[in-house]
């Protein structure tokens, strides 16, 4: 084999450059004992770090993922009590209000469904885009090739239905409520004005204004027999209720229960339009007054409507958000903003609208020159989860609680090995023994079991803040005995040299010959052991979190953004929910490790065979 | 030797009481009043004064108004005599339903583990043997990823390749439900079902064993007796295989004991994911029931293997490394 000895002859300078540099002087190779006569130790090891490309790459990168997960969360905080139903195991991608280029310029209506749109064209051709896969069975895309042309829409929550030219009703989507089935009533009707489709139920409305209701009646409040049949000419759908607007111009309510929804405001004069989000009404008078009701919250803020130049003239109702026209042809949108769905760019608010469809988290505006220009949610860049959090959200402050948690465990276990190991050491005999015994124990219990034990049996009295805190005392005071051993050994063997023992001779407190003497030039193993173990033990909070003994949610790292992804199902269809966090973790862990090895080399001159 | 073995049980004793001590205490932190539960589905057919009564009587029994260190010398004791409790899930006493994951964990890991050397001690000597050429290096690279990826991103990445999209393995389980075949196909059958968990905690042990090989036979082959034997002209076969190996075998030894007996063990995450009955989801289920008897059961189980596996590992030092002389 002899691979030692080729070794050597390759790193024999070449004849010409042994020439070249005893010609010109040329740059002296330094051994590792020549350089320490003229720089320090700290300035070799950065500079065999900084030489080390791999390690350096690994740092780099770490640097770009902890600047991410630091700075992230300040600029999108996470809202630990949010969850939207309408939002859930979305894939990623921007495509929800990709309007297809076959309907501008030709469009006729839009309905806007919680993540995916259906457009229908002047020439009765419907068109979907967004997400439209609602649930791994259901996809909104597949529109029955038999529907012939179509002349009205509306999009539901997870269904649809639209009105043939010939004036009959046909549906697509979830139909476990009856909402897409035609109902017998309306093989009777013939001149269907208007129809409307929200949560679990779909509404008919005729020209002589009565409504037909078909679809779950147990969650939406609306009874057939309401006292304003024949005088209906509009209807608005809240995710539980149905509000109606009569001829003259008066709201009322199309249900039985006594509810927010029916305290209408009185004087409100004859209103002109209505329009629903899905827990409030708004209704809008003949003088452009916006008056909003029902649950109104204060944090969503669908009742703050803005001053306005001009007067409002139509409504428009999206998930928690209203858009509203001016008389003036302006868009004004009021209401949350969570997904950005009133904010309200500049090329748009400036532009003359025609007409205006909204809809859960999208707005679509149509110009004069029948063009669309949407607004409001785009989609996800890492889709979401299964209450429909956002996911890159959720990463960026699972990363900084993640790394937190690791920080102060390699903390406290620094902390302790170092002082044990140096008391250790330095004074042996019985302290030593003792905390050996110790080290030892903590050392042979098993670290998963018995953290998870920890976890449970003292944290089950605990808030989630002290939670996270106890989880860092216990993979900190459970890690300590490795780097105790370490800096024992070192100290050990540092112990007995002519700079101690002087030291000694001048009486020199005995701590401060361990904690100032010693312990500097212990410090390079110390550096490499917390490297480490910052990795290590961010896989364990990881691994603890994913097993349900961590960190508990809603507050995100990225082990339990793991945790219920341990199905089939979810694996299979819910890829992203899994995929970005483990991509993080692994990646991030994998840089420390780099960065530590990188730091071991530099350090240990042996390693190095230079 | 026999006194060192002597001293070294008398350890061991010594830190299974600290130990259970502290678990004891531990696990007494738990809120809860067993008298009461015990006597609570008779509060209706008894008087208020009857019940209080009996509700006394239980706590008597019990022995729960005893001090502290009596309730410990009581429980101690029944546990060295194999009385580990009942199982609150089971309705069973511990010691009897403790046996089968135990077994299930150990069909497993014996498989995994002989795997995971099978691969790892070639790997790792051949590393040792060719430093710093670009097989080593990328092979060190390799195996940084693999110890930094935790076991559950395998057992995802391994589940959607192989069982979703593939669809070559079972997601989870330990055989088909209402197999029908002889012994030979039943056991092709749970084996075809162990095949990504195997995997798992194979590729999730390979990164770090295969350092500490490489790192063992590094430091052994700087030796001096290795320039020796070369010089004297020995085949390289011989001074690796005879020379170094040895001088190699004492920090893998210590490995190989660890993990001998971590056969009994399980593996928390692998067992859970894969759904697999043993130790480690026998014990995670348990938790997660609060069925604290049988988690303290398996605990100290756990703290009596660790001490076992030490007392081992020290032994077998002087047989493996006659220089070290075990009873200093």
């Amino acid at each position: 084999m002899g691979t030692n000895n080729n070794k050597r002859s390759d790193k024999r300078p070449s004849f010409f450059a042994v020439l070249l540099s005893n010609l010109f002087g040329g740059k002296k190779k330094l051994s590792i004992y020549e350089e320490a006569q003229i720089q320090s130790p700290m300035k070799t090891i950065v500079k065999t770090f900084s030489g080390n490309r791999v390690a350096m790459t690994a740092f780099g990168i770490w640097l770009l993922i902890f600047a991410t997960v630091i700075i992230g969360p300040f600029l999108n905080p996470v809202n630990l009590s949010y969850s939207e139903t309408s939002q859930i195991n979305i894939a990623p991608g921007f495509d929800m209000m990709d309007v297809p280029k076959a309907l501008q310029g030709n469009i006729k209506k839009i309905s806007v469904g919680p993540t995916f749109s259906v457009g229908l064209s002047n020439d009765g051709q419907l068109y979907t885009w967004g997400k439209t896969k609602v649930t791994n069975v259901l996809d909104m895309k597949n529109i029955p090739a038999e529907f012939g042309n179509i002349v009205d829409i509306a999009v539901g929550f997870d269904h649809a239905i639209a009105l043939t030219e010939e004036g009959k009703i046909v549906g697509w989507g979830n139909n476990r409520q009856q909402q897409i089935t035609q109902p017998y009533e309306l093989e009777f009707v013939n001149n269907i004005k208007e129809i409307y489709a929200g949560y679990q139920c779909s509404i008919v409305l005729t020209e002589d204004g009565y409504s037909i209701f078909f679809g779950n009646d147990r969650n939406n409040d609306y009874i057939d027999f309401h006292p304003y049949q024949y005088k209906l000419q509009k209807i608005a759908l809240t995710a539980d209720a149905a509000m109606g607007l009569t001829f003259d111009g008066e709201v009322v309510y199309l249900g039985n229960q006594q509810n927010s929804y029916v305290r209408i405001p009185e004087n409100m004069g004859k209103v002109v339009d209505i329009a629903a989000t899905a827990s409030t009404v708004a209704a809008v008078n003949e003088d452009g007054k916006v008056f909003v009701w029902g649950n109104v919250s204060v944090d969503k803020g669908e009742g703050n409507v803005p001053e306005v130049d001009g007067k409002i003239v139509k409504l428009e109702g999206g998930r928690y958000h209203y858009t509203a026209v001016t008389d003036s042809n302006k868009i004004v949108a009021w209401g949350s903003d969570v997904l950005n769905q009133i904010n309200i760019p500049a090329n748009i608010s400036t532009l003359e609208a025609k007409d205006l469809f909204v809809g859960f988290y999208q707005n679509y505006v149509l110009t004069d020159t029948d063009e669309v220009k949407p607004f409001g949610h785009k989609g996800y860049l890492m889709g979401t989860d299964d209450l429909g959090r956002d996911l890159f959200n959720r990463l960026l402050n699972g990363g900084r609680m993640t790394m937190t948690i690791g920080a102060v465990a390699v903390f406290i276990s620094t902390f302790i090995g170092v002082v044990v190991g140096c008391i250790s050491g330095y004074f042996g005999g019985k302290i030593d023994m003792f905390f050996q015994r110790i080290s030892e124990m903590i050392s042979s219990l098993p670290f998963l079991p018995f953290a998870m034990i920890l976890s449970a049996l003292i944290g089950n009295s605990m808030t989630a803040n002290q939670k996270i805190f106890l989880i860092m005392v216990i993979l900190g005071v459970l890690s300590w005995p490795g780097l105790q051993r370490l800096v024992r050994a070192q100290v050990l063997s540092v112990r007995e040299q002519e700079y101690v023992t002087a030291a000694r001779a001048v009486g020199i407190n005995r701590f401060t010959i361990v904690f100032k003497h010693i312990l500097p030039n212990v410090i390079s193993v110390i550096i490499v052991s917390a490297t480490l173990s910052f990795g290590s033990s961010m896989l364990t909070e990881a691994s603890l979190s994913y097993l349900g003994f961590g960190v508990q949610a809603p507050q995100p790292t990225w082990g339990n953004m793991l945790f219920g992804s341990n199905n089939s199902i979810v694996i299979q269809n819910y890829w992203w929910r899994w995929v970005f966090a483990s991509i993080a973790l692994g990646a991030c862990v994998i840089c420390i490790n780099l960065i530590g090895e990188g730091l071991r080399d530099a350090i240990d001159p042996k390693s190095q065979e230079r | 030797m026999v006194r060192y073995i002597f001293k070294r049980i008398m350890y061991m004793i010594f830190v299974f009481a600290v130990m259970s001590v502290i678990l004891f205490f531990l696990y007494n932190l738990i809120p809860g009043d067993p008298a009461r539960a015990e006597v609570e589905s008779m509060k209706d057919t008894l008087t208020p004064q009857e019940y209080q009564l009996r509700y006394e009587q239980a706590r008597e029994r019990l022995g729960l108004d005893d001090p502290q260190y009596i309730r410990y010398y009581k429980w101690i004791t029944k546990v060295l005599q194999g009385d580990l409790g009942m199982s609150s899930a089971f309705k069973k006493p511990v010691s009897e339903i403790i046996g089968t994951p135990l077994g299930v964990t150990v069909f497993v890991n014996i498989f995994s583990i002989s795997l995971a050397f099978l691969i790892t001690i070639p790997l790792g000597i051949t590393c040792a043997l060719k430093k710093h050429s670009l097989y080593d290096k990328t092979v060190q690279v390799v195996t940084i990823i693999g110890y930094s990826i935790p076991s559950f991103i395998f057992g995802l990445l391994f589940i959607y390749a192989f069982a979703v999209k593939l669809q070559w393995f079972p997601v989870s389980g330990m055989n088909t439900a209402n197999f029908q075949g002889t012994q030979w196909e039943a056991f092709l059958d749970t084996m075809k079902h162990l095949a990504l968990p195997l995997a798992v905690l194979t590729f999730s042990s390979l990164g770090g064993l295969t350092r500490y090989v490489r790192a063992a036979m590094g430091e052994a082959l700087t030796m001096d007796c290795i320039k020796t034997a070369r010089a004297k002209g020995l085949k390289e076969r011989v001074v690796i295989l005879s020379h170094a190996w040895r001088n190699a075998l004492l920090p893998i030894v210590t490995l190989l004991i660890g993990w001998i007996m971590s056969v009994f063990a399980g593996s928390l995450i692998v067992e859970r994911m894969f759904n697999i009955n043993g130790m480690g989801k026998f014990f995670y289920d348990s938790l997660v029931k609060q069925d604290y008897n049988v988690t303290m059961a398996i605990q100290l189980f756990y703290v009596i293997l660790a001490l076992l596996g030490n007392l081992i590992t020290d032994i077998s030092y002087g047989f493996v490394d006659p220089r070290v002389r075990v009873n200093r």
